[in-house]
C-alpha cells in the first residue's frame, strides 16, 4: 500500500467577520485606520471573512475593498451572505463564497451541534497546551508570544514591552505593558497579574485600555476574563 | 591661595580654562577636515624620525596645511625641549 | 582575559561618558591596567573629558581598518599610567565599524588590559549596539527622569537579546543600574524619581548614586576626569561605585539632602 499523502479533517475555525454596510473609500479606510490604530499588533495579518448580509448599496468595488484591507495587514479569506449581483465579481478574486449556514457568529445564535468527526478532532487537540515560561523582566520594545498555550512570566512586563499568547497569560510581577491573550479567538483565556500598571489587556480581540481602567484596581493583583463580550476586571 | 580666593567663586577659571581648550581644538579640527588624509601620517613618521636624534614629546610636532587662492603652504613645527 | 564593561544607556546626555572616565580613572587609580573606548562614530567626546585632545593622531577606526596600528592610536593618559584611551573617529562612516573589526581590537587589547571599558555612543543604532555586543558586565547610566528609565528598559531588552552572550547563550551580560545627577531635595520635595522608583521600573541591582553636582562641569571644563577631584561628592560616589564594581560593600552616600552651613556656603562649597 503507498504511503497516505494526507488525510481530510473536519475543523472549526474562529476568525473576524468584518460586516459591511455601506462602502465608500475614503471613510473605510479612515474608520478601519481608527479601528486598527486601537491595537495594531493585534490585528496585524489576521485572517477576516467579509460578510455582506446587510450590506445595502447595489455597487461595490470588490477589488478595492480587498485592496484597503490588505493595506491595513488584514487577510480577507472569504465572502460570506453574498448578493447574486456581486457573485461574479468576487469569484474572479479567487475568495469562497461562504454560505449562511457555513458561518456563525459567536453568541449571536446558538451555536448548532457540531458533527461527531469534529468534535473528537477538538477534543483530542486540547488535551494537552505547553506553556512557556518566561523568567526575565520582558523590557519596552521586546516581544513574546506564546503559541498554543499558555504564557508564564516569572517577572515584570516592562511599559512598551507585548506578551501575547493563544491561551492564558499568567504574570508574576508587574504588568505595566500590553497583555493579550486568547489571540486566536479563544473565549475563555484570561489573563493574571500580580500588579495592574498595564497600557492595554485583551482577551480573544477584545481589549480595554489603561485610562479605562478602574482606578480602584491599580497596582492590585487582578485577572481579566471575558463574559458574554464584555471584559471583567476583578481582584484576586 | 590668599583669603581673597576663597571668596571667589570657582567658575571663572575653569571656564576660562575651557574655552582655551576649545578655541584650540575647534580650529585644529576645522583645519583638519580640509586637510589631505596623510598628514597625521606623515606627522607621525617626522616625529619617528626626529625621535632618533633628539627626545621629544608626540605633541611637540605639529604639520599643517594652509591653503589660499594661489598656493598651498606645508607648515611643520618642532618645539624642541630645553636644554 | 580583559573583563569588558559597557557603559549605555539608551537616553544622550545622562553621563555616559562623564562615567567611562571617571570609572576607567578609578580602576586604574586602584592599580588595573585599564582602557576606555570611544564607541562613538563621527562625535568624539572622550577625549575632550579625559583632557588628552590634542594628543589624537589615530582613533577606533583607523585601527579597524588597519590604517595604524593599535600602539599608535592608544593615549596614555598623563595622570596615571595604568589609564590608556582610545579614541573615537571623527567620521561619519558606521559600515567602519564591524563586528569580526571589533572582536579582533577586543582580543587584542585583552592581552594587555585587565579592563575594558566602552564608552557607548546614544541611541539603539550601529555605534551603541557594538560598543554592548561583547560586554561582560554593563553599567546602565539613569538620570531620574521619566525618558530616560524608559530608554534604559529599552537597553536591557538589547542587552538581553543582542549580545554576544545572549546569542551563545552563555552567561547573561551582568546588568549594574548607576543612578546619576540624583537631587536628593526634590526627591524629598516629590518632585523627582527616587531612587526606589528607578530600581522598582527597571528592576537590576543598584551600582551607585551620583548626585547633582558643579563639579561635573568644572572637570570637563578641565579635562580631569571628576574623580580626580577627591573633594567632590559626585568625585566621591564614583569612587564608592568603583569600588562596589570591584565587589565591595559599600553604604550609599549622598542620598540625602543636607543642609549646608553658614560658612560652607560662604565659601562656595560644592
Amino acid at each position: 500500500m503507498a504511503d497516505t499523502s494526507f488525510q481530510l479533517k473536519g475543523s472549526v475555525v474562529t476568525t473576524f467577520i468584518l460586516e459591511l454596510y455601506q462602502y465608500s473609500r475614503e471613510d473605510f479606510t479612515q474608520q478601519l485606520k481608527d479601528k486598527i490604530s486601537q491595537a495594531p499588533d493585534f490585528f496585524l495579518q489576521s485572517p477576516v471573512v467579509i460578510s455582506l448580509e446587510k450590506f445595502e448599496n447595489n455597487e461595490l468595488d470588490i477589488v478595492q475593498l480587498l485592496d484597503v484591507c490588505r493595506e491595513f495587514k488584514l487577510q480577507p479569506m472569504a465572502f460570506k451572505a453574498v448578493n447574486a449581483k456581486f457573485e461574479a465579481a468576487i469569484k474572479l478574486t479567487g475568495l469562497p463564497l461562504l454560505s449562511d449556514t457555513a458561518t456563525r457568529s459567536v453568541s449571536k445564535e446558538s451555536v448548532a451541534p457540531a458533527p461527531q468527526q469534529v468534535i473528537a478532532e477538538v477534543e483530542q487537540a486540547s488535551e494537552y497546551r505547553r506553556s512557556k515560561v518566561i523568567t526575565r523582566p520582558v523590557r519596552s520594545g521586546q516581544q513574546v508570544y506564546a503559541e498554543g498555550g499558555d504564557l508564564i512570566i516569572l517577572s515584570q512586563v516592562s511599559e512598551g514591552a507585548e506578551v501575547l499568547a493563544d491561551g492564558n497569560i499568567h504574570i508574576y510581577g508587574s504588568l505595566r505593558g500590553r497583555a493579550l491573550a486568547g489571540i486566536k479567538g479563544d473565549t475563555s483565556a484570561r489573563v493574571f497579574c500580580q500588579k495592574l500598571e498595564a497600557e492595554l489587556i485583551s482577551v480573544a480581540g477584545h481589549f480595554i485600555l489603561s485610562d479605562s481602567l478602574d482606578k480602584t484596581l491599580q497596582r492590585q493583583a487582578v485577572q481579566v476574563y471575558l463574559d458574554e463580550q464584555t471584559l471583567h476586571v476583578v481582584a484576586v | 591661595m590668599s583669603i581673597f580666593d576663597y571668596f571667589l567663586s570657582n567658575k571663572p577659571n575653569s571656564a576660562s580654562l575651557a574655552k582655551e581648550r576649545l578655541q584650540v581644538i575647534v580650529a585644529h579640527e576645522r583645519v583638519k577636515r580640509k586637510s589631505p588624509s596623510y598628514l597625521p601620517q606623515m606627522q607621525q613618521e617626522i616625529i619617528e624620525v626626529i625621535k632618533k636624534y633628539i627626545a621629544i614629546d608626540d605633541d611637540q610636532v605639529t604639520v599643517s596645511l594652509d591653503n589660499d587662492d594661489n598656493h598651498s603652504i606645508l607648515e611643520l613645527n618642532v618645539t624642541l625641549p630645553e636644554k | 582575559m580583559a573583563e569588558i564593561i559597557v557603559i549605555t544607556s539608551g537616553k544622550g546626555g545622562v553621563g555616559k561618558t562623564t562615567t567611562s572616565a571617571a570609572i576607567g580613572s578609578g580602576l586604574a587609580i586602584r592599580g588595573h591596567k585599564t582602557v576606555i573606548i570611544d564607541f562613538d562614530v563621527g562625535l568624539r567626546n572622550l577625549d575632550l573629558i579625559m583632557g588628552c585632545e590634542r594628543r589624537v593622531v589615530y582613533d577606533f577606526v583607523n585601527v579597524l581598518n588597519q590604517e595604524a596600528n593599535l600602539n599608535q592610536a592608544l593615549i596614555k593618559d598623563k595622570r596615571n599610567s595604568n589609564l590608556y584611551i582610545l579614541p573615537a573617529s571623527q567620521t561619519r562612516d558606521k559600515d567602519a565599524l564591524t563586528q569580526e573589526g571589533v572582536q579582533a581590537v577586543l582580543n587584542e587589547l585583552s592581552e594587555s588590559f585587565e579592563y575594558i571599558i566602552c564608552d557607548s555612543p546614544a541611541g539603539i543604532e550601529k555605534g551603541a549596539q557594538m560598543a554592548l555586543y561583547y560586554a561582560d558586565q554593563a553599567i546602565v547610566v539613569t538620570n531620574p527622569e521619566v525618558s530616560s528609565v524608559r530608554d534604559s528598559d529599552r537597553i536591557l531588552g538589547i542587552l538581553q537579546s543582542k549580545s554576544l552572550r545572549a546569542e551563545t547563550g552563555a552567561e547573561p551580560v551582568k546588568e549594574h543600574l548607576l543612578l546619576t545627577r540624583y537631587n536628593p531635595s526634590r526627591v524629598e520635595q516629590g518632585e523627582m524619581l527616587s531612587v526606589e522608583d528607578v530600581v522598582e521600573i527597571l528592576a537590576i541591582p543598584l551600582v551607585g548614586v551620583i548626585p547633582e553636582s558643579e563639579a561635573v562641569l568644572k572637570a570637563s571644563n578641565q579635562g580631569e576626569p571628576v574623580i580626580f577631584d577627591e573633594s567632590a561628592d559626585a568625585g566621591q560616589a564614583y569612587s564608592d561605585t568603583v569600588a562596589r564594581l570591584l565587589g565591595e560593600e559599600v553604604d550609599f552616600r549622598f542620598l540625602e539632602a543636607g543642609k549646608k552651613g553658614f560658612l560652607k556656603r560662604l565659601l562656595g562649597a560644592k
